[in-house]
């Protein structure tokens, strides 16, 4: 056994072990310490994927070496090293880009609150990604249900307490549901291991047993966990939480928090419940439909926002919308689709963000359009970054963007029938509007002062010539997501190869 | 030749455009100089590729395993570049003095200039996806054009063009992976579907076919996608005149072209339900065009209108799927750029010289602006298909393109023909007679303040207008340029 | 034609060139002759004029393309020379600046390039199947290439005919016609009418002998529509002249239906008929040119223009009323004038072409247009010389000179051309033989 296969395991022991160390440090330490233990664990993930990738094939690792079926186990593969790694870099970006902002709205004394969510968050995806139990997922999903409300909460205004509250709520409802499943699943097969859960389902359905109760457990499954990933109708708790919370938490949430939910399902698609009976199953319809609705409303939300966070917010729900639209396609190539998406959107969205951390504070503060007009001259990151991410929303080649819209579209044009039409009307009515929105963003970002001076552009002008330069944690942040963006368009050969071996590892 | 040097000339405009906004002139006079050095290294360097590169090829990168972005320089690409290269310097130098009295002219002349390349980065593109990234560029580009007034009409008109134009490029990317999918090529040396088109494949690839077709139909006008370029008449004319006269509409058509002739062929679409699709709209925009620029009273809306109409003489003459439609289309395509320039360029200098925007008060301005009123006049007659002028030979050139392909659907692109040059009569020569014959009680002091546009504005249009006579006259060494498409476009010829 | 001379050659089938025959020599020659003396009709006319320079670059232009016209040896040349002299004639049509004359010169120059693209469309299909780019007697067609095509090629033919006859007042595409001749000033009205309706004549004859060729139109449903739509002009001509009290007007309605004789006879595709039809077009310039002369001079001195006006006149203006009244009777077709000659080898050429119905409904619609054309014509000249018991008499003097030399001059033609006729007949025998 290499020793990097260890990495799994003790990614999560780490973190959470720095987590509570967290709580008695001081702020500067505990910053470090945050710092320095997302980076050890995004190079150790980045390790196991590099082994991998010279030809390793996915193990088993049980934990304390326990035996199956009492003891705990994770699953390591191609794909699950790769997503692990993706969201270690995230969050390590999102907090380096989102770091001023939890200065001023978090306030000196409950920083280390912050960073032990962060790290209990990180540490409960990871655990989402590379766990064979079910139960255990269930346990992990509770602890990133709450660290997700944690960061959210953490910047104290009005806003964010009731909207961490909705959130709560409605999460705390989909993990409901996701627990109810697993009973069903538990009492009918006896298991609680992912691969052994297989195997049982896979027996009952050839002997025609348990039929209904399996069926209702896909289902609310799936509605349980779509619940929690924002899917379409059920996302209004979105806009408010992620619009309200400080930068560098939009980012983790819009990009990671909701990815994590969407892996863990697929996951148990392909690996409790098995490829072949996922397909004939109607639940896969039903994701369709919602994640084109989604993909059309989400789009059509945005398109009437003036709040520039809750543009992006009402973004991120259309953008999973093309998500759930590639896992509805039903066929491999729709789930590697949303594979790339995952890992596009993740890198896109954590930058928007925290590029709107950037343009609010070059705008005094205030979120609103009215207010950011001309904030892309004065802060030329956010600005650059826009451009970025909205060639890449829009799908010009060289862009991440271009590559999830190529993918999808080729596994639209390769399945037959209504989905084939439907979800291309999707693609068509989706990036119209998506279009739409980013430019006029860009258009008021880039305002030169001489059109339509506010007085409170005038205000902000001064103020911002009076204010020290900017952050250069949040510059370098900004240029890496930029780099990981095109990289994924210039090399995304490597990452669907990676994809593609990862997702024939998975089940 | 190396191949670098087709990313070198399409990399002049994109870079030197970009930083315009980012300098700080001094004058009027450094801009100027700055932005036609800019303009003219790049035609000159592109002409001088289109002479001596015949050919070449070079891949830029591997996006993916089956998708490249490669430049290429053939035959097809080289007559769209020229046709760009040869009119930029002449529309900038226009631009010049009728962006004197306007504002935000960094910004405008860096994204006018931007254009230029991203137009040529259409024109040597080797396979589709790099025409598409270009072509979605080009949207992109010009839509701060658009609405560069900032009045409500402007973004109205700039929201509109956006959204035709998204849709279509979305549903030609949509159709080129379904080609991409079943087996088909994608690349531009590679003609037709070969073994791909299966009689089961059929259905798939005629939809692909519309998708692609309709997709880029949007930019080519063709009816009902025309709806963005009339309202984008409210663009200040340098805009108008190069862009939807010459580089964004005609991008529309050499991509349909390039449909048409390099991923399908007329083994393929010859006698086929979507040739006649496309014959059938493309027949009917002609006269729809035609009729609405009639009818229409705004000046640059009805030459919008005209445009609407004239693109499609050239998409039909493309589906006719022959050598000489190939021939007929492409000739259309330069006459039209050069005549249709002329005619906003005059638009332009009339609104510059006096505010007026309508055909109706336009009496008189033969005497108060000859030079302007003469060069109109010429392209007028040119358009309208008089010979010896330009006009007339590309309207013969497709005519008899569709006597040859003699089925029904050519025959009414042949009677669409010569509706939409009776109306072309109709609405542009009326306002060639207002001009020169205003009634008996026109006061000639009413024009008095109307003088000629200066010589940035008519030494272009003088050009022009001596460009559509020689053209007309002399047009053997351009017909043998066209004519060098066939053997590439043909291979069992 | 031979000896053609290439002025520009534009692509592969496509050049300028012109070449002189027999047909194209008796149009320059007609139109030379009629501009000198429309020339010094105007020299004085245009004292009358709102615009005279204008008026004279215009009428020398147009001249320019007529000569031009005549001499053109290809379809795309006579194309070219047809839409410039339209474009070139118009201005004089809107001398006057009235916004009726403007209407009227648009309602010109769109019918004209109405019918000038419907020409093209035979342009299109005989550049295509044709052997030749010139004019070649008999026609061009290649037979290879057409077998199969015919019913395409009958249908080009009679569009394009039909176009070109616009120039010529055929219907439907007449309307121009009445309302443009009127408000030119008069000595426009007169070659509009006398000679550049024949440029849509000699059009038409080149298509249908030298493009097409009697051998592939007669005999079709081409023909038989093309003589029923001749007929029908003649006939509606001259009952709207008939009824018409403005005098320009009655006389622009009698072109309409005097041409129509002329295209009577190209249509039934039978030597004689195109003797008839080419001395039909001599006869009726000079008679036409003459009586718009006699309006003008009218109009000029006496500023009258309707015919009500003119009881008595002719007392008061003898020189010019007798010039009106014989060419009146040459139109008519009465012997020994110039104007019968042309009726009766008309009538004679429809008989012995054998044609159902037509051959013997042709003369007899020309009869029946002769006796209307002496209603509206010799009522002028009698109520002019014997305006009746107490009707009011029309009060006026004399046209001056030069006026009076140019009716002079034609009116005498029109006796001389119709007693010694044999001279100019046998020219036209020799070039109508030559079309076949």
């Amino acid at each position: 056994m290499s020793p990097v296969q260890n990495v799994p395991a003790f990614s999560i022991l780490i973190l959470m072990l720095c987590g509570i160390l967290c709580l008695v440090l001081p702020r500067t330490a505990s910053r470090r310490l945050a710092d320095c233990a997302i980076a050890l664990v995004a190079a150790g993930n980045i390790a196991l994927l590099l082994y991998f990738l010279r030809g390793a094939d996915a193990y088993i690792y049980s934990m304390g070496e326990i035996g199956a079926p009492f003891g705990n186990e994770l699953r390591a593969g191609m794909l699950e090293a790769a997503v692990a790694s993706l969201f270690s870099i995230i969050t390590l970006l999102s907090l380096m880009g989102g770091r001023a902002h939890l200065r001023s709205d978090i306030g000196r004394q409950k920083v280390n609150l912050y960073y032990i969510s962060t790290l209990f968050l990180l540490c409960s995806m990871l655990a989402l990604v590379y766990t064979n139990d079910l139960f255990t997922a269930y346990v992990f999903v509770e602890i990133n249900t709450i660290t997700a409300c944690g960061i959210v909460m953490s910047k104290e205004d009005g806003y964010t307490l009731a909207a961490s509250m909705r959130y709560f709520i409605m999460s705390l409802v989909g993990s409901g549901l996701f627990l109810i499943s697993i009973c069903i699943l538990y009492a009918v097969t006896g298991h609680l291991l992912m691969s052994n859960i297989q195997e049982g389902v896979a027996q009952l359905y050839a002997q025609g047993q348990y039929r209904a109760p399996l069926q209702v457990a896909i289902a609310l499954m799936g509605v349980g966990l779509s619940l929690k990933s924002a899917l379409w109708p059920f996302s209004s708790w979105l806009p408010d939480a992620h619009s309200s919370a400080s930068a560098s938490s939009s980012a983790m949430l819009s990009g990671l928090v909701l990815k994590s939910f969407i892996f863990l399902m697929v996951k148990i698609f392909y690996r409790v419940i098995g490829v072949g009976i996922m397909r004939s199953h109607a639940v896969l319809d039903l994701l369709l439909v919602f994640g084109i609705l989604g993909m059309v409303m989400g789009s059509v939300n945005a398109l009437f926002e003036r709040d520039i966070k809750r543009l992006l917010a009402y973004s991120s729900i259309g953008q999973i919308g093309y998500i759930f639209c590639g896992i509805g396609l039903g066929t491999s190539a729709g789930v590697a689709a949303a594979m790339v998406q995952v890992a596009v959107h993740a890198c896109t969205k954590a930058m928007l963000f925290c590029a709107a951390g950037g343009l609010m504070d070059a705008s005094g503060g205030s979120k609103k359009f009215r207010d950011i007009e001309g904030a892309g001259r004065r802060d030329p990151y956010a600005g650059v970054a826009f451009i970025v991410g909205t060639l890449s929303m829009v799908g010009i080649p060289f862009f991440g963007g271009f590559i999830t819209k190529l993918s999808l579209v080729q596994a639209a044009v390769t399945v037959g029938g209504w989905r084939n039409l439907l979800s291309i009307l999707a693609i068509i009515t989706s990036t119209i509007l998506t279009a739409i929105y980013y430019i006029n963003v860009l258009a008021i970002v880039f305002r030169a002062p001489e059109t339509a001076p506010t007085k409170a552009s005038e205000k902000l002008r001064e103020e911002w010539k009076k204010q020290v330069r900017l952050d250069t944690e949040y510059e370098f942040a900004i240029i890496l997501f930029i780099i990981l963006n095109l990289t994924i368009g210039l090399q995304s050969d490597r990452l669907m190869q990676i994809i593609t071996t990862g997702l024939s590892m998975f089940g | 030749m190396n191949g670098i040097g087709i990313l070198i000339a399409i990399a002049i405009p994109i870079l030197g455009g970009a930083f315009v906004p980012l300098l700080d002139f001094g004058s009027r006079r450094a801009r100027e100089s700055y932005v036609m050095a800019i303009v003219l290294a790049a035609s000159v360097y592109t002409l001088s590729l289109l002479a001596s590169g015949q050919g070449t090829s070079f891949v830029l990168y591997h996006l993916t395993s089956t998708i490249d972005i490669t430049f290429r320089i053939d035959r097809y690409g080289s007559i769209f570049a020229l046709l760009v290269s040869v009119l930029w310097p002449l529309a900038s130098l226009y631009a010049f003095e009728y962006m004197s009295h306007l504002h935000k002219k960094n910004r405008f002349f860096g994204f006018y200039t931007m254009c230029f390349g991203i137009t040529l980065g259409v024109a040597f593109a080797g396979n589709f996806i790099t025409m598409y990234l270009f072509y979605e560029l080009l949207t992109l580009v010009t839509v701060p054009l658009i609405t560069h007034e900032g009045t409500r009409e402007a973004k109205v008109a700039g929201v509109k063009y956006l959204v035709y134009s998204i849709a279509g490029a979305t549903a030609a990317f949509i159709g080129m992976i379904a080609v991409l999918s079943h087996g088909g090529s994608l690349e531009f040396d590679v003609i037709g579907l070969g073994s791909a088109a299966t009689p089961e494949n059929r259905r798939l690839f005629d939809l692909a076919f519309l998708f692609m077709f309709f997709g880029f139909g949007v930019k080519s006008a063709v009816w009902p996608l025309h709806g963005w370029l009339p309202t984008a008449g409210v663009a200040p004319t340098p805009v108008t005149a190069l862009l939807h006269a010459v580089a964004v509409v005609k991008s529309g058509v050499f991509a349909i072209g390039r449909v048409v002739y390099f991923t399908y062929d007329a083994g393929y679409l010859d006698g086929s339900f979507v040739q006649k699709v496309g014959l059938l709209f493309s027949a009917f925009t002609i006269i729809y065009g035609t009729v609405m620029a009639w009818k229409e009273m705004h000046f640059k809306k009805r030459l919008a209108y005209s445009t609407v109409s004239n693109l499609s003489y050239i998409v039909f003459a493309f589906l006719l799927v022959t050598p000489s439609g190939l021939e007929a289309g492409l000739l259309h395509m330069i006459f039209h750029g050069v005549m249709k320039i002329a005619l906003f360029f005059v638009a332009g200098a009339v609104m510059h010289q006096s505010g007026r925007i309508y055909v109706t008060e336009l009496r008189g301005f033969g005497k108060a602006m000859p030079v302007s009123i003469a060069v109109f006049t010429v392209a007028s007659l040119a358009l309208t298909g008089i010979p010896p002028l330009c006009g007339f030979l590309s309207k013969f050139a497709i005519a008899e393109a569709a006597v040859e392909e003699s089925t029904p659907f050519a025959y009414f692109g042949i009677a669409a023909l010569l509706i939409s040059a009776i109306f072309t009569a109709a609405y542009l020569l009326t306002i060639c007679i207002r001009a020169y014959f205003p009634p008996a009680d026109f006061e000639p002091w009413s024009l008095k303040s109307v003088k000629e546009a200066n010589w940035y504005m008519t030494l272009p249009l003088v050009l022009l207008a001596a460009a559509i006579i020689l053209l007309g006259c002399f047009p053997g060494p351009l017909m043998r340029f066209i004519g060098g498409v066939v053997p590439a476009a043909f291979p069992g010829l | 034609m031979t000896n053609a001379v290439t002025l520009l050659t534009i692509s592969d089938g496509l050049s300028i060139q012109f070449a002189s025959d027999g047909l194209g020599r008796i149009f320059l020659c007609l139109d030379t002759v009629m501009w000198i003396l429309a020339a010094i009709y105007a020299s004085k006319y245009k004292e009358h004029m709102k615009k005279p320079k204008q008026f004279f670059v215009f009428f020398g232009l147009t001249y320019l393309m007529l000569a031009a016209l005549s001499m053109a040896a290809n379809y795309l040349t006579m194309y070219l020379c047809f839409e410039f002299m339209t474009l070139l004639s118009m201005p004089m049509v809107l001398n006057d600046g009235t916004m009726e004359s403007i209407a009227a010169a648009r309602k010109y120059l769109m019918y004209s390039i109405f019918g000038a693209t419907l020409g093209l469309l035979g342009f299109f299909f005989s550049a295509y199947y044709g052997t030749s780019a010139v004019f070649v007697s008999g026609g061009v067609l290649d037979a290879a290439k057409t077998a199969g095509k015919e019913g395409t090629l009958l249908v080009t033919a009679f569009i394009s005919i039909v176009g070109f006859g616009a120039k010529a007042g055929l219907f439907p595409l007449h309307a121009w016609l009445p309302t443009a001749h009127p408000v030119a000033p008069a000595p426009a009205s007169a070659v509009l009418s006398g000679v550049i309706t024949k440029a849509g004549v000699l059009c038409i004859l080149r298509i249908v002998y030298q493009v097409y060729g009697a051998a592939f139109l007669s005999g079709t449903w081409v023909q038989t529509a093309l003589i029923v739509l001749a007929l029908i002009t003649v006939f509606m001509g001259s009952m709207m002249a008939y009824g018409e009290d403005l005098l320009k007007k009655r006389l622009a309605y009698s072109t309409v239906s005097q041409v129509s004789y002329v295209l009577f006879g190209v249509f039934t595709m039978n030597p004689a008929a195109v003797l008839g039809a080419l001395l039909h077009v001599v006869y009726h310039s000079i008679i036409k040119d003459c009586l718009f002369f006699g309006a003008g001079a009218v109009i000029f001195t006496n500023h009258k223009e309707y015919v009500s006006q003119l009881r008595g006149m002719g007392k008061k203006m003898p020189v010019t009323y007798g010039c009106f009244t014989i060419c009146s009777l040459g139109l008519i077709g009465i012997p020994p004038f110039a104007g019968f000659l042309s009726k009766w080898y008309l009538a004679t050429g429809s008989l012995s072409e054998g044609l159902p119905v037509l051959s013997w409904l042709g003369p007899a619609v020309l009869l029946l247009s002769a006796l209307l054309t002496a209603g509206y014509l010799l009522p002028i000249s009698i109520q002019g010389f014997f305006p009746g018991e107490g009707e009011k008499e029309a009060e006026g003097k004399e046209a001056p000179g030069r006026m009076l030399f140019s009716m002079l001059v034609l009116a005498a033609a029109t006796v001389l051309l119709g007693i010694f006729a044999q001279p100019l007949s046998d020219v036209m025998q020799q070039i109508a033989g030559g079309l076949f």
